[in-house]
């Protein structure tokens, strides 16, 4: 994959994260999966035009099917891919729902509602964590699917709140219409004044609750599940999927330091502490 | 100063006179002329009686008014002479030159913008989109797995591409042609390409003296690939943090 096609936005957040992973997990497996996840993500921000996203989304959906039938397009991230395949079982029904997510993504970037934008975060972001469920064999468990679907949603809205200022200045607004009217937000004002825009931070807020609540619902399957965990506790198994959260309550956490203002600058830096944090989430098991 | 300023006022002005008495002279000749043609059968002399009826004078004392007996209009006896407004103007006029010129001296011993082109360059952004090149990994195997997407997204339609399996299994183009006299520099083929095979270098000096060497070929296109990689890599470099 190209060093370009990393969006600014996707990759400081997870490239700890990653280079973390790799060392506890030691599965290039995985690399291949996030990387296509990337790649499909990273599409509509390096093209002109709808029709040009349409374009490659399609050339996906015949990679997928021609990974399945076992005759890949030399793309590296396609080779990546069914090499994968070949490794663990990765359902291309879950490759094919994230691009047809993209594709309607390349649309309508804007949610209306906060039901849309939950079901478009289903789509990918838990898509991808079914993925890397099936690619440590547990997908069958619906402990971990619901879980991995709640925490999906969480970490698509942390990185949408992450990448405000940046969709902002690209005259993008991605908090749902619903949530922004009942604030009196105006969009005009947020593209030109950035955070000093009226309600923009009371805005902020109730998306971060939403992530919030998510996170605590995909946190809370593990105490109540008789099966799957010990008090709460991750199985180690399922860990590395899990480990995604880590990111997203230290991020939520930040952005309540600075009283929800999604444009401080400080919220655009790395958090030096996110490495030690997610050992530490590693072995105490838990997100 | 103030001799200067009756000069400037008076030199021209002057001039602008004698050239509105000569110019209303010769158009009285010459419409004196044509009415005073002989042969014009409407103008004979008991046409003209029944055409300009004597003005009948009724009441005592009553005269032909002219433009400038018409009531609340003054009469301006500078008629003839420039204006107050012409003056100032002349004079400002005459400052502004002398302004102009300083500017023109300032720069004189300024350092000049202008760069000697073909030695010294301008600046080009990273996503300058200049001649095409295919690029190839760092393995030396080419990007491109002709899907034809940059074919298809073409809106000139320049790019012809015809492909074949290899015997290792991978599809790839027999044939990458793109007949530059076509292209428009959109940039939708890298756009469109999903393997960054295609791409548009910072090179926008590739004049021919013949029509065809415009037709590039695949090996054209390569060895600009091969030339620019540096090159490109830089700019993706460069620009990575804005896409």
């Amino acid at each position: 994959m190209d060093s370009n096609k990393f969006t600014v936005f996707v990759m400081p957040v997870l490239q700890e994260l990653l280079l973390s992973f790799t060392l506890l997990v030691a599965s290039t497996v995985y690399i291949d999966t996030f990387a296509s996840a990337v790649e499909l993500a990273s599409i509509q921000d390096n093209v002109s035009n709808a029709m040009i996203g349409k374009m490659r989304l399609q050339f996906w959906r015949d990679a997928v099917k021609s990974i399945a039938d076992g005759r890949p397009p030399r793309h590296p991230i396609a080779l990546a891919l069914h090499d994968a395949s070949q490794k663990a079982n990765l359902p291309s029904y879950h490759f094919r729902r994230i691009i047809d997510a993209r594709d309607a993504e390349l649309h309508t970037s804007t949610h209306m509602t906060l039901e849309s934008l939950t079901a478009h975060a289903e789509s990918t972001s838990s898509t991808f964590f079914y993925l890397l469920l099936s690619l440590l064999n547990l997908s069958s468990s619906t402990t971990f699917s619901h879980a991995a679907s709640h925490l999906g949603i969480a970490q698509s809205i942390h990185v949408l709140l992450r990448a405000l200022p940046y969709h902002a200045s690209k005259g993008r607004m991605v908090i749902p219409a619903e949530i922004t009217a009942r604030h009196g937000v105006r969009q005009e004002d947020v593209f030109r004044r950035g955070g000093d825009a009226d309600g923009i931070s009371d805005a902020v807020f109730e998306f971060a609750t939403v992530a919030n609540d998510n996170l605590l619902t995909a946190r809370e399957m593990f105490k109540q599940s008789s099966k799957g965990g010990d008090g709460g506790k991750v199985p180690q198994v399922a860990m590395p999927v899990f480990l995604y959260g880590i990111p997203t309550r230290d991020y939520l956490g930040r952005l309540e330091a600075v009283n929800f203002d999604a444009f401080a600058p400080s919220l655009q830096m790395r958090d030096w502490k996110l490495p030690w944090r997610i050992w530490r989430g590693y072995y105490k098991r838990e997100f | 100063m103030s001799f200067v300023r009756a000069l400037v006022a008076a030199g021209p002005s002057t001039g602008l006179a004698a050239g509105r008495i000569t110019a209303s002279r010769l158009a009285l000749a010459y419409r004196w002329h044509s009415t005073q043609s002989p042969r014009d059968p409407l103008l004979t002399t008991e046409h003209k009686e029944h055409l300009i009826p004597e003005v009948q004078v009724r009441s005592p004392g009553a005269r032909i008014y002219t433009a400038a007996d018409e009531p609340g209009k003054d009469f301006d006896p500078y008629k003839d002479g420039p204006s107050a407004v012409d003056k100032a103007v002349h004079l400002f006029f005459f400052t502004e030159i002398i302004r102009g010129m300083w500017i023109v001296l300032e720069q004189f011993f300024r350092p000049p913008y202008t760069i000697m082109y073909p030695f010294e360059k301008g600046p080009l952004s990273p996503r300058f989109r200049g001649e095409h090149a295919l690029r190839r990994y760092p393995s030396g195997e080419e990007r491109c797995i002709a899907c034809k997407l940059c074919e298809a997204i073409c809106p000139a339609q320049a790019i012809t591409i015809e492909s074949e399996a290899r015997l290792d299994g991978s599809r790839r183009t027999t044939r990458y042609d793109i007949d530059m006299t076509k292209c428009i520099y959109c940039g939708f083929c890298q756009e469109a390409c999903p393997v960054d095979a295609i791409v548009e270098t910072q090179n926008q000096e590739f004049s021919t003296e013949t029509r065809e060497e415009l037709l590039y070929n695949k090996e054209k296109l390569l060895a600009n690939g091969d030339r620019a990689e540096a090159e490109i890599a830089a700019n993706l470099q460069a620009d990575h943090v804005y896409r």
